[in-house]
């Protein structure tokens, strides 16, 4: 076993689910299969109090997944500095050896008992969780150094500092095992978080959207799941929450693109009343389609920049603004297309050219009322159509010349009279 | 850096790069590797590799300049023998219906059928399908865009310059004006695509930094093409016959 301790500053303290720690502790679950932040007892819950909060990693089994501990402490305070925490890391045999190394900010690892008996020696006791009165206790001995307490022998601290005092050190030092409740990635993930005052700005929700996408990441990571969409949590005073949908193109689990397309719907988005609080939920969760880091394959890149690229358009722009759109069996001119959603990487079908008679490239969304146009450059093409549901035309279709030599798509309606502009040959 | 000082690299080294350890993680760097390398870090040469595969990929060194406008009297006249990629082209007819989209209806079928994807931002009417189709686009490529305001215009057309995926962006704005202009021009130089933005006639009496600027009228029948600016060339002239108008 090989313990890698996060040490959080006292803010983290609310470890409420779904809080702060919590968020921490999911994003951690993509590092390791064993993440614990839960303190083993009411001792250390109270040291929580003035030492700051902890998270740990056990990270024996994964570090060759990740080259080694050195390679995977870097890429977690990589991922953890750009977030705005600040913290401290600890590598050592034991979860209470991690945090006391980690307190002491050396740059050192433990990697077996005997290195951590040997580099908490020099440390002053000061650094070890133990409540006050204990550590006043050690202190009126003339005890400075854990490497003096550590050569007492048990039975005697026991007797004279108590037993929290003794199991303690067997725990620090691995004599004694930790129980430890190791936190599990729920069926849905839902993080939170409250804001001391009020946000009025969206761009301001952005840096704590940050962290809780983060979280997202790393708890799907964990699970080797993506999701499609995942919704944003608005949380107001006295009114019900703004809850904002955001869908993907493609199931993705980058907490940057989450955030790029969060950001661009907030700034969409006008704030109903100040935010007091936000959220993030994500209940579906799917396998992930496009393998992360191929950066070769062509066709697969250029898929997921249009992905990106789509996303952000609909994120901002709604979903019926981005579409494409396709020819539909039908005489009607303006029945003879439709709207279709993308599809993305389909194989280019051979078009039909040959097979269709001539149209213009502009179609108006409703043919207008013009007078009798002055010169007919060609035409009629009768077009009879749709007498079995109600909408039935028929048409003699022109071109004609324009103003400025537009050539336009004109009619004449066969049933009501009249002269329409329909079309611009563009 | 930019992505054309990588371009001579050979595929295999840039497979090499890609495995290349991170010297922060304390190992030390591959002595095989070419000095310049030995002192990037892992993240950087990724970013570095992010680059290129949005530029360009390291096999396709000649990244064509230009797009064939189909028309070959036009492509002799324009810099670089076509509409110019990575870069805005204005396209200002004086009035609707002359032959303005026909004009660029085979080099858009050509980069749909290549796969490549055609955003059509804000057009003032449909896009009639059935039309595009005869003249050769693959209608599955088309990705049509509306948005509601001068501003979102622009910037869904930013945004869509700057996917290397599509290839090109034909959009009408409301408004332009030469800042807005540079904008879409640094967009479409990072994604490589064409842009083909439609103005006003009046806009010609503004000045823009647009690659090329192209006047359209229609005269006897055919479309005529005043070329108002070209980067690399010269101001020139002639009329162009569109496959447009004939009923059959």
């Amino acid at each position: 076993m090989l313990w890698l301790c996060i040490l959080l500053p006292r803010f983290a303290l609310e470890a409420a689910p779904g809080g702060a720690l919590e968020t921490l502790a999911l994003w951690a679950l993509q590092w390791s299969s064993q993440v614990t932040h839960r303190a083993a007892s009411d001792d250390a819950r109270c040291i929580a109090a003035t030492h700051g909060a902890a998270l740990w990693l056990e990270i024996g089994a994964s570090r060759q997944l990740f080259g080694d501990h050195a390679a995977l402490r870097a890429r977690i305070a990589g991922e953890l500095a750009p977030l705005g925490y600040s913290f401290r890391l600890g590598i050592a045999p034991t979860p209470q050896g991690a945090t006391v190394l980690a307190r002491a900010s050396l740059d050192t690892v433990a990697l077996t008992h005997a290195q951590l008996q040997q580099q908490l020696g020099p440390l002053p006791l000061t650094l070890l969780s133990l409540p006050d009165e204990p550590l006043a206790a050690l202190h009126g001995v003339g005890l400075r150094h854990i490497g003096e307490l550590l050569s007492l022998p048990a039975a005697a601290i026991a007797r004279r500092f108590g037993p929290g005092t003794s199991l303690y050190l067997e725990r620090l030092r691995g004599a004694a095992r930790e129980p430890q409740q190791c936190v599990r990635a729920p069926a849905r993930f839902a993080s939170r978080c409250k804001f001391s005052g009020a946000i009025t700005d969206t761009t301001a929700l952005l840096f704590p959207l940050q962290r809780l996408l983060a979280g997202l990441q790393g708890y799907l990571r964990s699970l080797d799941r993506a999701v499609q969409r995942y919704t944003l949590c608005l949380e107001h005073h006295r009114a019900a929450a703004t809850r904002l949908t955001i869908g993907l193109a493609r199931p993705g689990r980058e907490a940057a693109q989450f955030l790029a397309l969060a950001r661009e719907r907030l700034a969409a988005t006008t704030l109903a009343a100040p935010v007091h609080g936000l959220g993030v939920e994500a209940h579906e969760l799917l396998h992930p389609l496009v393998l992360q880091g191929d950066l070769f394959s062509h066709a697969a890149r250029q898929a997921e920049q249009l992905q990106h690229s789509l996303d952000r358009l609909t994120a901002r722009l709604g979903h019926a603004a981005v579409q494409t759109l396709d020819s539909a069996a039908d005489h009607r001119p303006e029945r003879a297309w439709r709207l279709d959603a993308v599809r993305l990487a389909t194989p280019a079908a051979p078009p039909d050219t040959a097979s269709s008679p001539s149209r213009p490239c502009w179609l108006l969304p409703e043919p207008q009322r013009i007078d009798e146009p002055c010169e007919l450059l060609a035409g009629p093409e009768r077009i009879e159509s749709g007498w079995w549901d109600g909408a039935d035309v028929a048409r003699d279709y022109y071109l004609a010349r324009g103003e400025h030599g537009a050539q336009l798509w004109v009619f004449h309606d066969l049933r009501g009279g009249g002269w329409h502009v329909h079309g611009i040959w563009a | 850096m930019t992505a054309q000082m990588l371009y001579p690299l050979e595929q295999d080294e840039i497979s090499r790069f890609s495995s290349l350890p991170d010297t922060r993680f304390g190992k030390t760097a591959d002595p095989a590797l070419p000095q310049h390398a030995q002192h990037l870090s892992r993240d950087e040469l990724r970013a570095r590799l992010e680059r290129m595969s949005r530029g360009g990929r390291a096999d396709d060194q000649a990244r064509p300049v230009a797009l064939s406008t189909g028309f070959a009297g036009l492509d002799a006249l324009l810099p670089g023998g076509g509409w110019p990629v990575g870069a805005i082209t204005e396209l200002m007819p004086e009035a609707q219906g002359i032959g303005e989209l026909s004009l660029l209806m085979p080099s858009l079928a050509q980069l749909s059928r290549a796969g490549r994807y055609l955003a059509w931002i804000a057009p003032p009417c449909l896009p009639y399908p059935p039309a595009l189709a005869r003249h050769g686009l693959a209608l599955e490529r088309l990705l049509l865009v509306q948005a509601r305001d001068a501003r979102t215009v622009l910037w869904a057309a930013e945004q869509a310059l700057r996917c290397p995926a599509i290839g090109a962006v034909l959009a009408w704005p409301a408004a332009l004006d030469d800042r807005r202009v540079r904008r879409l021009q640094l967009a479409a130089e990072t994604g490589g695509s064409c842009g083909l933005i439609y103005r006003p006639p009046a806009a010609a009496q503004q000045p823009s930094p647009a690659a090329l600027r192209l006047r359209l009228r229609a005269l006897d029948g055919g479309l005529h093409v005043e070329i108002h600016k070209a980067r690399g060339g010269r101001t020139h002239a002639l009329v162009v016959h569109p496959a447009a108008a004939l009923c059959a």
